[in-house]
């Protein structure tokens, strides 16, 4: 006769506890720590870049970059100054709290006011891992169609922040904005939307300001 | 369902399977703590909002148990959708699968997501070694 065990264990425990000591640690450092999600290619890297060209040095800025190849992005970041950690993860389609957790013991960003999770192009996997983020932004460029919050709910309904991005290709793609908005809302009704371009600019200020906002909103918090 | 574009296919499964290794991991572990045993069946809640597809995950599952002592389990997917919730109407407002809800049908109100974050192991079943099962029973290969 089979016997009959009941469990009641989440299935990713074990990363969400990894996850909630992350969180900790970045609570005690006052880090905003965000977790960046989206296709491949939808600009994740180039809207960092242009973050950390807006910031211009008033903010400490450091990322982790998790691809499954190159190290490309981290260079990428570098190349502007900041210190960026590239994470390899040799094929897997999403980044663990515990890869997260070794670069924190190993790197160290010191008195880092923000630091950027870029998770691998995907908008599937990285959806359920933890990372010990304040709050996921997903990312979506206008090239990609504008159907997809209700195609990839668990990510537009999860992520505290939406970047519409690539703007400035609006006129040559037809990607209904207001479609999208309603989509988001629906599916996340406290939900932020931003939209950008990295090439022309267009709602950069708009992204950081939302950006030190939350890090004011950490730091009373901690106070 | 599984006659996507291979590349996609791929991307998929693997996702699919390293969720079947965590539940994998789970459920040898509720049974060691029995006592040796093999596994027959194991039931997991996944919700909608998971990103994960119960087809590909008992794909998954067969593939990794597949061939090792646990060949042949089953595992068991009790699916989660999310609910769309209206406050002012004190209820929840059915829709189809896969399509939401813009507004309150009936009042016109912005409506609440809930639910659809299951991802659980909620029940292990094991024949424990010795107890009678499998190899006892003769004539009953392709069963598992
Ligand atoms: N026109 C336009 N192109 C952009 C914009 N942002 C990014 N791109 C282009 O889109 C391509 C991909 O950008 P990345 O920033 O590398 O995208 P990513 O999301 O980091 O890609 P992965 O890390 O590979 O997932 C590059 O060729 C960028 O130049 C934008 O605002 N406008
Ligand atoms: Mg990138």
């Amino acid at each position: 006769m089979a016997e009959v065990v009941d469990v009641r264990a989440r299935v990713l425990a074990a990363n969400e506890e990894e996850a909630a000591r992350l969180r900790k640690g970045f609570a005690a450092s006052g880090a905003l720590v965000l977790n960046l999600i989206s296709s491949p290619g939808s600009g994740k890297t180039t809207l960092l870049e242009a973050t950390v060209r807006a910031f211009g040095g008033r903010l400490r800025l450091a990322a982790i970059e998790g691809d499954i190849a190159t190290e490309r992005d981290a260079d990428r970041l570098r190349a502007l100054g900041i210190p960026a950690v590239q994470i390899l993860t040799g094929g897997a389609c999403h980044l663990d709290a515990r890869q997260v957790r070794k670069v924190m013991d190993e790197a160290h960003f010191p008195g880092v006011d923000i630091l950027f999770i870029e998770n691998v192009g995907n908008l599937i996997c990285p959806t359920s891992y933890d990372l010990g983020e304040d709050f996921k932004v997903a990312l979506l460029s206008v090239a990609e169609g504008d159907d997809k919050p209700f195609k990839y709910p668990a990510i537009f309904a999860r992520a505290e922040v939406t970047v519409v991005t690539k703007v400035d290709l609006l006129p040559h793609v037809s990607f209904d904005v207001a479609a999208v908005r309603e989509q988001l809302a629906s599916l996340n009704p406290a939900g932020e939307v931003v939209l950008t371009s990295a090439r022309t600019g267009e709602g950069i200020p708009e992204w950081c300001a939302l950006l030190e906002q939350r890090l004011a909103g950490k730091r009373r918090a901690r106070a | 369902m599984l006659q996507r574009k291979p590349r996609q296919d791929f991307g998929r499964t693997l996702h699919e399977l390293s969720i079947a290794q965590e539940i994998y991991r789970t459920s040898r572990a509720a049974v060691a703590a029995h006592g040796p045993g093999r596994l027959e069946r194991v039931k997991v809640a996944v919700g909608e909002l998971t990103a994960i597809e119960p087809d590909l995950l008992t794909f998954a599952w067969e593939a990794l148990t597949g061939g090792g002592p646990d060949a042949g389990s089953l595992l068991e997917v009790e699916w989660h959708p999310a609910r769309q919730f209206c406050a002012a109407c004190n209820a929840e407002k059915p829709r189809a699968q896969g399509t939401w809800l813009r507004l309150c049908p009936d009042c016109g109100q912005a409506l609440q997501v809930s639910g659809g974050q299951e991802l659980d192991v909620l029940q292990v079943a094991f024949l424990p070694d010795g107890a009678g099962g499998g190899e006892l029973e003769e004539g009953k290969g392709g069963h598992g």
